[in-house]
């Protein structure tokens, strides 16, 4: 007993080594930048001199006034729900239509899928193009009235970005629950056809559990990816017009960088890693315990 | 089986990537072949232009070791490319220095990187705008330029970077901002340029009764409504009061009380009513383009429209005069743009002297930079060879002595953190987001990031 | 592997009836699939077109003839062999350092007992939690304060730093597919606790390593953010930040960014449509139920 227990420690030990290189990597780069913007986040200090004053909670006093701040974050959550709906919404309706038997299926799964390679950075100037110059020619050719400058009015650019976003975005989650659809067992359907259940039924009493991981995944990597947006806005809409499109990141990109507020940007940031952190929480929480029951 | 394979696949590419890296660096090597035709018609010019006291201080590093020099450059897109052509001109006269050029975006990176070079050094040559040295000047960041290179350039190039009698910037070139106007269509439609806003409001009332758009815009673009809003101040407010931004930050004068700062920001609204509808969805060059078939009459603007326009259609002719401010007396806009500074604390300051004597010296280069920008040289004797149909415009102004310079307002307003946001405050304004109180009440909350200091 | 259910080609297309709704879904589907494939008919169409086609046709018109003169501006411009070198070698170092250090990682928690290794896992997972870019400003401080900036390894360390987290989460998951008897013979045998990974649990863990290494590279090879705020030096940038700086304000020459777009997205489509199969194995990973 005694000789097992050293054996463990011993073990333990050399387990504990593999550990800490990837640890030290790992709080070099994340845990401490964290424990530094929690430092700054305190201070006035600009970015450039070599004093940094301390001013207390100063910085987010100020931020709970900010109207350009709590209009970020606005624009960033409604940004996050439209996403999150949209193309959870999608990716599943597509993922079905592909796993219904209907022929070439792989050049389908290919070409929605393409778009996700692009970056993001890309994405935003493409469809900056095709809102202003390439889309309102359709109208020329059919007659039509449709207003597709999207981009060009605080009330449409919400629509316009998320669009593009799941453009590029829907054949990833679609994937996922493709791979989800094809392990669910054909057994399971038959049992329900059995007790006469129809198509709908079916959809929703056998395919939506069973999908109940998948769709764990694709909520929590839909939201946190949509809350930290920035790539996509940088060449399209630059947070215009006005600041109708400006999200959190980039806001703060705006006030610690080009406008030397980095104490003040740093508690802006604080507030984005705390808000982020309690979502992503909740959301497993909440996923996994439906799992569980399904 | 599959892992090997991919692992195999990755490590074989990464050698290939490895080789083609150093590869890749002698690009520089075979980039210097061409400077071998330019530098040689410019080595005679140049060195009958030195005189002797000049030649001596960059002579010690010219038969001296090899030296790599560092240099930050914060660029508009329309610089982009000067590097490889200083790098050649360099080449020739002083084979032995190496510039290791970070080519930036002045709008984007610029500013971080020179932060982040406060903390741990600076390079030894930073290439910049006029405005930047006001900024970095002040903190004792920069070194003084020697009398001998800044002698080289026009006495106008020195005023606005020199500080206590020190001058801490080599003014390369410029622009000039203003409204280009189709000179054909004025023309045709019997217009006079106009010196006041009720000559404006003329023309503007004239092209709309014939479905003419007044102004060509691209307020997509946040940036251009910054740049048009200064362009506005500078003829409206800091003509009156040239420390308006100094009063500003001591709380005389404010957004929302000063009529004339108001008059400023509202000539945006008057543009925004006269423009494409669709300026919010208008990029640059698709406002320039439709300018140039003849949609639109003016547009206010600077030197960067120029390579549009002629893109286009070559044979456009255009103009350029100064907006009209109340008191009819606007001055054309003239803003030094490339100022080289150096470190203050640079090791090598025989060859950062050897890099100012061929920037300064070298006019074979200098014609080649301004044609390339389609700017204006800060060099004496130094004319560009690029058609630019407004330049009868600009030496008219000039010669009547109508001409400004921008980096008096941007010295005390910044653009970073202060013009910028102001001007995203304009666009939101202007799209009906918020009240034109609400917008001079944001620009007066920003008091604390007007300057840089 | 039992985790990717039943293989995708044997069964599920041959087995469904094809009636008339599933060829109503072929329809929309194929509708669908060109409204996604137009905004890279624009892109393909607009690299090919003259700048002054480009002002004055339809931007829906063909180009009068092939404009190759803007793939050169755009290899040109993009300096694109230093680019692509840089990108390639930041994006290959980083996946195979995160492969090397998440697998060890993983297997020590998940094989160490007490309190330690638990905390351990939780310490790494926050990091899926937090993205980097929401503390993209300390990041950037203090690598210049570490001279980390505008340097090969400060660029590819900040890759493997943010890229742990979840790495480590991935292989854990896995670690339940090596079978512990395997490691124990191997341990009677007297091998020692590295010893015992490389030999033994390391070539188990391949189509674990796949994913992880797709799924990073993906990400590292798009990546915007971090590239500009690490590696601005002439010779560092990425492909993406050279893309950008084509984009930004007062640029004219969208025949040539297109251009530049096609050439950039070529390569990482082709190896997607290479490597398909791990791809789509590596992204759903998790999806399912094991």
């Amino acid at each position: 007993m005694n000789k097992k227990k050293t054996m463990q420690d011993k073990m333990n030990r050399q387990y504990l080594l593999l550990i800490v290189p990837g640890m030290v990597i790992f709080t070099i780069g994340v845990i401490l930048p964290l424990l530094l913007a929690l430092r700054y986040s305190f201070t006035s200090w600009d970015g450039m001199t070599v004093e940094k004053d301390f001013v207390g909670i100063s910085n987010y006093i100020n931020l709970w006034k900010d109207a350009n701040f709590r209009q970020a974050w606005w624009f960033t959550i409604k940004f996050t729900i439209a996403n999150t709906i949209v193309q959870n919404v999608f990716a599943l309706l597509f993922a079905v239509a592909l796993d219904s038997g209907i022929k070439a299926q792989k050049i389908y799964r290919t070409i929605l899928f393409i778009p996700c390679l692009v970056s993001a950075v890309i994405v935003g100037f493409v469809w900056l193009k095709l809102y202003s110059n390439v889309l309102p020619e359709l109208n020329e050719i059919f007659g039509t009235n449709i207003n597709f400058l999207l981009f060009g009015d605080g009330k449409t650019v919400l629509r316009g970005l998320v669009i593009a976003n799941n453009w590029q975005w829907i054949g990833y989650w679609m994937l996922i629950y493709l791979a989800g659809l094809q392990s669910v067992p054909s057994d399971l359907y038959e049992a329900a056809k059995v007790d006469g259940a129809n198509a709908v039924q079916r959809f929703f009493n056998v395919t939506i559990p069973m999908l109940a991981p998948a769709i764990t995944i694709c909520v929590v990597g839909i939201t946190t990816g949509s809350l930290k947006v920035y790539d996509l806005l940088v060449s399209s809409t630059g947070g215009g017009p006005g600041r109708a499109s400006t999200s959190v990141i980039q806001m703060i990109y705006a006030t610690a960088i080009s406008g030397r507020q980095y104490g003040y940007g740093s508690a802006m940031s604080v507030t984005l890693v705390v808000i982020l952190l309690m979502v992503a929480m909740i959301q497993v929480k909440g996923l996994k315990s439906k799992e569980v029951q399904s | 089986m599959k892992k090997k394979a991919l692992s195999l696949f990755l490590c074989s590419a990464m050698t290939v990537s490895m080789l083609t890296g150093c590869g890749g660096s002698g690009d520089g090597g075979a980039a210097e072949a061409p400077a071998a035709d330019t530098a040689q018609d410019t080595e005679a010019p140049a060195a009958a232009e030195e005189e002797p006291a000049e030649a001596e201080a960059p002579a010690a590093s010219t038969d001296g070791e090899e030296v790599t020099l560092t240099v930050l450059a914060g660029q508009s897109t329309t610089d982009a490319g000067i590097e490889d052509m200083i790098d050649a001109a360099l080449a020739e006269k002083y084979p032995n220095i190496t510039l290791e050029w970070e080519c930036t975006g002045w709008d984007g990176e610029f500013h971080p990187k020179m932060q982040q070079y406060m903390q741990s050094g600076l390079p030894d040559i930073i290439i910049g705008k006029a405005q930047d040295v006001n900024t970095y000047a002040s903190q004792g960041l920069l070194g003084e330029i020697d009398a001998a290179y800044l002698d080289r350039g026009l006495d106008a190039a020195r005023e606005n970077v020199t500080f206590d009698g020190k001058t801490y910037g080599l003014v390369y070139n410029a622009l000039y901002q203003g409204v280009y106007y189709n000179k054909t269509m004025f023309a045709e439609n019997g217009w006079e340029v106009p010196t006041t806003q009720e000559e404006l409001q003329a023309i503007i009332d004239d092209c709309n009764a014939k479905g003419i758009v007044p102004f060509a815009s691209h307020m997509v673009d946040t940036w251009s409504i910054g740049n048009v809003t200064m362009q506005f101040m500078m003829n409206d407010v800091f003509n009156n009061t040239p420390d308006w931004g100094d009063q500003f930050r001591e709380g005389k004068v404010s957004f929302a009380e000063d009529q004339a700062a108001q008059t400023a920001y509202s000539y945006n609204k008057l543009i925004f009513d006269n423009t494409y509808p669709e300026t919010f969805s208008t990029e640059q060059t698709d406002c320039d383009a439709r300018m140039v078939l003849g949609e639109a009459a003016m547009k206010v603007s600077g030197s960067w429209s120029i390579q549009n326009f002629l893109d286009i259609d070559e044979s456009f002719d255009f103009g350029i005069f100064p907006f009209p401010n109340q008191t009819g007396d606007s001055k054309l806009i003239f803003e030094p743009n490339i100022a080289i500074m150096t470190s203050a604390e640079t090791e090598h300051q025989d060859a950062v002297n050897c890099v100012l004597d061929v920037l300064s010296g070298d006019k074979e280069l200098a014609v080649e930079i301004v044609d390339f920008t389609k700017t204006a040289s800060m060099l004496k004797d130094v004319t560009p060879t690029y058609t630019n149909p407004s330049q009868a415009d600009i030496d008219a102004y000039a010669a009547k002595g109508m001409i400004v310079d921008v980096t008096l307002g941007n010295n005390q307003l910044v653009w970073g953190g202060f013009q910028e946001e102001n001007a995203a405050d304009i666009a939101a304004y202007l799209q009906g987001d918020i009240s034109f109180e609400d917008c001079l009440a944001a620009s007066d909350a920003r008091v604390g990031s007007s300057s840089a200091q | 592997m039992a985790k990717f259910g039943r293989s995708k080609q044997s069964e599920d297309i041959t087995s469904k009836p094809y009636t008339m709704s599933t060829f109503a879904v072929q329809v929309v589907m194929t509708v669908v699939a060109l409204v996604f494939l137009f905004p890279l008919f624009v892109i393909l169409n607009y690299s090919f077109k003259t700048k002054k086609e480009l002002y004055l046709t339809s931007p829906l018109k063909l180009p009068d003839s092939l404009q190759w003169a803007n793939y050169e501006a755009a290899l040109k411009k993009l300096n694109l062999t230093t680019t692509f070198t840089n990108t390639f070698i930041y994006t290959a170092i980083s996946v195979l350092l995160l492969a090397l250090l998440c697998g060890v990682t993983a297997w020590a928690i998940s094989r160490g007992k007490g309190k330690f290794f638990k905390f351990s896992f939780v310490y790494f997972v926050i990091g899926i939690l937090i993205p980097f870019q929401a503390l993209f400003l300390p990041i950037y401080t203090i690598g210049y304060k570490m001279h980390l900036t505008n340097t090969r390894y400060g660029i590819i360390f900040m890759y493997v730093a943010t890229g742990i987290s979840f790495g480590v989460f991935l292989m854990n998951s896995f670690m339940s597919t090596v079978p512990l008897e395997l490691e124990e013979a191997a341990r009677i045998d007297g091998c020692s606790v590295v010893k015992t990974y490389f030999v033994i649990v390391f070539p188990l863990l391949k189509p674990a390593f796949a994913t992880l290494i797709i799924m990073q590279a993906f990400q590292i090879w798009n990546d915007y953010l971090l590239a500009s705020l690490y590696v601005s030096k002439k010779g560092l940038k990425t492909l993406t930040v050279a893309i950008q700086s084509l984009f930004s304000a007062q640029a004219s020459d969208y025949t040539t960014a297109m251009a530049a777009i096609v050439v950039s997205v070529l390569p990482i489509s082709i190896l997607f449509l290479s490597l398909q199969k791990y791809f789509i194995k590596g992204m759903t990973v998790g999806a399912v139920k094991g």
